[in-house]
């Protein structure tokens, strides 16, 4: 499903260059559950970018569901986010204005899909985090846990081939992270891919399969 | 649906923000203000004079003295009186109403209270050339008029120079230039025409004006009143043929009068208050420009404070365009804000002043259509900048912005 061969980043700063990856190459295929573990600076942001298609690589392929995706268009780019990738975030991300429903509805929004069908499915997404009776909620009218529960609703309103986890317990209490990291156990036992970014050893382990990133390379890729 | 979206984001922004949206669109809400109040009481004064012009279906033409310069020397005298009048009068040629006017300013007395007060002399027709209705009273008939009647109609603010009422001047006398006239009867409130006020004015019948209270036959203006049957310059040959044989000028002289359409002050006016509008356009568009640049501004510091929003909303895939879209949208949505308000700041403005006024009030639709299309171009145009700058950013970065 991904698959990533020497793929290279380099960052330039006036005269000097910074190698963020250098030459990573690994694979990732459907239903796998992930961790890319690593300590900050290590390069892991800049592969989730990349594979999250947010960036795109300086150097090598990296090809989605057999799509080439680093020599794509911005827009090409944006549908891919839009239909193949769900993000989760660190600081959940939420608009702060908008309802817990409308928030899980924005994604659909982008996609194009009418107003009635937007609303059932952004329902149904929000019941699969059991958050259905906090729908009118703002943001600021949830917990820390709720709030995380609403953006992993939002990351799977589009059906992702993808959900990408950017230390997605690092806001939380070590409870509430790991309700949400129950969450993920569940939907990867029912089949969906799951990337998780973190730098703790205790998140990584959740997954199963851990992929070490330092300096830029990958250090260890191991299954447990 | 995109539209409706964007719409729905930008209202959102905007309250979540709403005194500093209001404060910038200030200079907006001032230039359209000023553009509606300013075009429409000039669209007030326009349909005054038009009013005045279609009164009784029919136009008038205004004849004034020339001067003329008799033998050698330089001495000028007026040189047009009562028998010109007449002369016209008695032409047959075109069907039109004839009425001179002698006029000139003096003391009118009422037991203590003295004004000057400008009185003119005319015919029994001159109440209905000019279209002036009568509100108590009489009016002056033509008999009154030969036997030199000293009959005088007031304005309907002349009991109020006097410090009087209505009730206790009819059928009582007052003092114009020590002689004592009759008031027969008060015309309805005209409201001033710009040039004089017809209601601070007082009547009475020509040849008593000239008899007993300026002692000339010269007069000051004949009133031709025509149909719209006729062309306006059919009249004025028809006018200038009998006046140059009254006053015998020979072929190749000038004329010692002048016959003025009132069309052309019309057009002349017209022109003064176009040269006025101009200005004022010319400041409200500065107004607005400076509006303008004030959303741009408020604009970018928006698109910094939202940088993390874009680059959510990138990552949920939205497109360049969809961010382009919605800032565009939220400037424009801005300044029609500020528009709107304008346009109901102005109309109140204008409404009151031409109520206070006693103006004829004509619902300024150009000027808001106008103006409302407008504050959305300022928008459009100076919202670029800022919405090209949100949707060129990069979402990688702009997630990571703090």
């Amino acid at each position: 499903m991904i698959n990533v061969d020497n793929l290279k980043k380099t960052y330039y700063m006036g005269n000097q260059s910074l190698d963020a990856l250098s030459g990573v190459t690994f694979e990732i295929t459907k239903g796998e559950y992930v961790a890319i573990m690593g300590p900050s600076g290590s390069g892991k942001s800049t592969l989730m970018n990349i594979i999250g298609c947010l960036d795109s690589p300086t150097k090598g392929t990296y090809s989605l569901n057999n799509k080439e995706v680093s020599q794509m268009s911005d827009d090409e780019l944006s549908k891919i986010r839009n239909t193949e990738i769900g993000f989760v975030f660190q600081n959940f991300s939420l608009l702060p204005r908008s309802s817990a429903l409308e928030n899980v509805m924005l994604p659909l929004q982008y996609a194009g899909i009418s107003l009635s069908e937007r609303k059932t499915i952004a329902l149904d997404a929000l019941e699969k985090v059991e958050l259905l009776d906090r729908k009118d909620h703002k943001p600021s009218e949830l917990s820390g846990g709720q709030q995380q529960r609403v953006a992993i609703a939002r990351a799977l309103v589009n059906n992702p081939s993808i959900l990408f986890a950017d230390e997605p317990t690092g806001n939380l209490d070590s409870q509430t992270g790991m309700k949400v990291l129950d969450i993920f156990k569940r939907l990867n036992e029912n089949g969906q891919t799951i990337i998780l970014i973190t730098h703790e050893n205790e998140v990584a382990s959740a997954a199963k399969r851990i992929i070490h990133i330092k300096d830029g390379n990958i250090s260890n890729d191991e299954i447990h | 649906m995109l539209i409706r979206e964007s719409i729905n984001t930008a209202v959102d922004a905007i309250r979540s923000n709403a005194l500093r949206s209001i404060l910038t669109t200030l200079a907006i809400i001032i230039g359209t203000a000023a553009v509606i109040t300013m075009v429409s009481m000039g669209s007030s004064a326009q349909k005054a004079i038009d009013d005045s012009i279609t009164k009784l279906g029919a136009r008038t033409i205004y004849v004034y003295p020339g001067w003329s310069r008799s033998g050698s020397s330089s001495d000028r005298k007026r040189t047009l009186d009562i028998k010109d009048a007449d002369a016209l009068e008695d032409d047959r040629e075109i069907d039109w109403k004839i009425a001179p006017e002698i006029r000139g300013s003096r003391q009118v007395k009422l037991n203590n209270e003295s004004v000057s007060l400008e009185i003119i002399g005319s015919t029994a027709n001159f109440f209905d050339i000019r279209g002036y209705e009568l509100d108590e009273g009489t009016l002056f008939s033509e008999r009154q008029d030969l036997s030199r009647k000293r009959v005088v109609v007031l304005g309907s603010s002349v009991p109020k120079e006097l410090k009087t009422s209505k009730k206790r001047l009819l059928n009582n006398e007052i003092s114009i230039a020590g002689v004592s006239f009759e008031v027969i009867g008060f015309i309805k409130s005209q409201g001033s025409n710009g040039w004089r006020n017809p209601d601070e004015q007082i009547y009475t019948p020509l040849y008593t004006a000239s008899d007993r209270i300026f002692g000339r036959d010269t007069i000051n203006s004949i009133n031709v009143d025509f149909s719209t049957d006729y062309r306006v310059e059919e009249v004025m040959i028809a006018i200038e043929r009998v006046l140059r044989r009254e006053h015998d000028i020979g072929p190749g002289e000038e004329n010692n009068f002048r016959i003025n359409d009132w069309s052309q002050a019309v057009d002349l006016r017209r022109e003064a208050t176009s040269i006025f509008f101009a200005l004022i356009v010319g400041i409200a568009g500065i107004s607005l420009l400076v509006g303008g640049i004030g959303v741009m501004n408020i604009m970018l510091v928006s698109v910094t404070e939202r940088t993390r929003e874009i680059g959510l909303r990138k990552a949920l895939g939205a497109t360049s365009k969809v961010i382009l879209t919605q800032f565009m949208i939220e400037a424009i949505t801005l300044c029609l804000i500020g528009g709107l308000i304008g346009v109901v700041l102005g109309t109140s403005l204008y409404f009151l002043i031409a109520f206070l006024q006693d103006w004829p009030i004509v619902f300024p639709f150009t000027a808001i259509i106008g103006s409302v299309f407008f504050s959305a171009i300022v928008g459009l145009f100076f919202g670029i900048w800022p919405a090209r700058r949100a949707a060129k950013l990069d979402p990688a970065v702009a997630l990571r912005y703090e």
